[in-house]
């Protein structure tokens, strides 16, 4: 990001607090609609309709470049925000936190069965080394790090990781609000199961993931704020290392096996 | 570093305010009510932001933010009651809409890449995040029946 000076005087961009909090007041009267899949259920938040009224104003001319410029280094203060009420919520239910405490720790490690999945798919539809970058994580900001840092800004496995990250962020956390709100209600693993997955390492796929639990199952607010808070600072503070350590080197492991083995044919 | 403090106490504020608004129209909150806890988070993401500028390590803001956040709520802490009470005002789900409002002017400009994407990519992408998400789940799943959590 630029330096401390140019991020200096975004609360003056009235223009964009105006219609940040027009979308939120729009977005809140609208509430919360249900959509029922079979037994399963699509959960539409104010804050997914948020995103996508915001992505539609950028090209609009109520919103200028300069509005969505500024409005990039806010998020980090918003969440925040949601950070400091998270811990909140953490503080009292720390007990049930520990206690889930290997729940917690082992389900980072749920974060290399995409590997499995996702590699073979990409590397079936003719992928080449972008499959690496791809799809040995999430590709948030620490994975797009590590992957420019290792092979290079311009390198196949740089354009994967790329993708993934352009995708995250445009996608990401709409994705996973709606899917998180659908799997809790059709798969029999439980609400706080998908709490702990919610925290990938990403404030707003956290937000919107763990929104959609809450919004299925209010009664069960406080545990899945807990633990999806706890689960996402624990993957925001480990989740480089187990790309470093584990999950790229698997991939290339597994890219090489499986790129050897079709070559044989 | 006193013209930051500034900086950053004006635009949590005006967060905050966005926050206390959604807050009253999606889940009947008078932003009175809600006003104290909105301060408390306020004053936990500033006191966040301070630790960072004086601790000399490399360890990220909304750690600290969350760390502190932990520790006022505690129930040894004093006051924590308080805390927790005024900030339960506070819905979880106003303080998202905000965010992801900034959020969605900023990608804006992610936009034409996003297109650009193919369709494999679209679909390799997809699998990585339920690949990801449900594979956490399954393990988070297993686990906590073994202990008997759930």
């Amino acid at each position: 990001m630029q330096d401390g000076n140019a991020a200096m005087g975004l609360w003056k961009d009235w223009r964009l607090h105006a219609i940040v909090l027009a979308i939120v007041i729009v977005t809140e009267l609208i509430g919360t609609f249900s959509i029922k899949i079979g037994p399963g259920v699509i959960l539409l938040l104010p804050m997914l309709y948020a995103l996508g009224i915001g992505i539609i104003l950028y090209f609009t001319p109520a919103v200028k470049e300069r509005q969505s410029i500024n409005a990039e280094p806010i998020i980090v203060l918003g969440v925040s925000l949601l950070l400091a009420k998270i811990g909140v919520i953490i503080g009292p239910s720390l007990p049930e936190v520990i206690a889930a405490g290997p729940a917690l720790l082992l389900q980072e490690f749920g974060h290399l069965v995409t590997i499995l999945i996702a590699l073979p798919v990409a590397i079936w539809l003719g992928m080449k080394r972008e499959a690496i970058g791809m799809t040995h994580s999430i590709g948030r900001e620490p994975n797009v790090g590590l992957i420019m840092d290792k092979y290079g800004m311009g390198s196949p496995e740089g354009r994967g990781v790329m993708a993934m990250y352009i995708f995250g962020t445009v996608f990401g956390a709409v994705f996973l609000g709606l899917l998180s709100g659908l799997l809790a209600t059709i798969t029999p693993l439980s609400p706080l199961s998908f709490a702990l997955a919610s925290g990938v390492g990403s404030g707003s796929m956290m937000a919107a993931a763990s929104g959609s639990l809450i919004a299925a199952f209010p009664d069960l607010e406080t545990q899945i704020v807990a633990l999806s808070g706890a689960s996402n600072l624990l993957s925001l503070s480990s989740g480089l290392w187990v790309s470093i350590f584990i999950a790229l080197p698997l991939t290339e492991k597994l890219y090489g096996w499986m790129t050897r083995k079709k070559e044989g044919y | 570093m006193l013209k930051n403090i500034q900086e950053w106490v004006l635009l949590l504020v005006i967060v905050g305010v966005s926050g206390l608004i959604g807050n009253w129209i999606g889940y009947d909150i008078f932003p009175l009510s809600a006003l104290p806890g909105m301060a408390v988070l306020i004053g936990i993401c500033l006191a966040g932001f301070i630790l960072k500028e004086i601790i000399p390590l490399n360890f990220p803001s909304i750690a600290y933010i969350s760390i502190i956040g932990v520790v006022v709520s505690m129930p040894w802490f004093p006051g924590s009651d308080k805390v927790v009470e005024w900030t339960t005002q506070v819905q979880l789900l106003a303080l998202t809409t905000p965010i992801l409002a900034y959020a969605g002017i900023a990608i804006g400009r992610s936009w034409s890449d996003f297109v650009k994407l193919g369709w494999r990519t679209l679909i390799v992408a997809s699998l990585v995040m339920i690949g990801t998400f449900l594979g956490s789940a399954v393990i988070a799943e297993i686990i906590l029946r073994f202990q008997g959590i759930i």
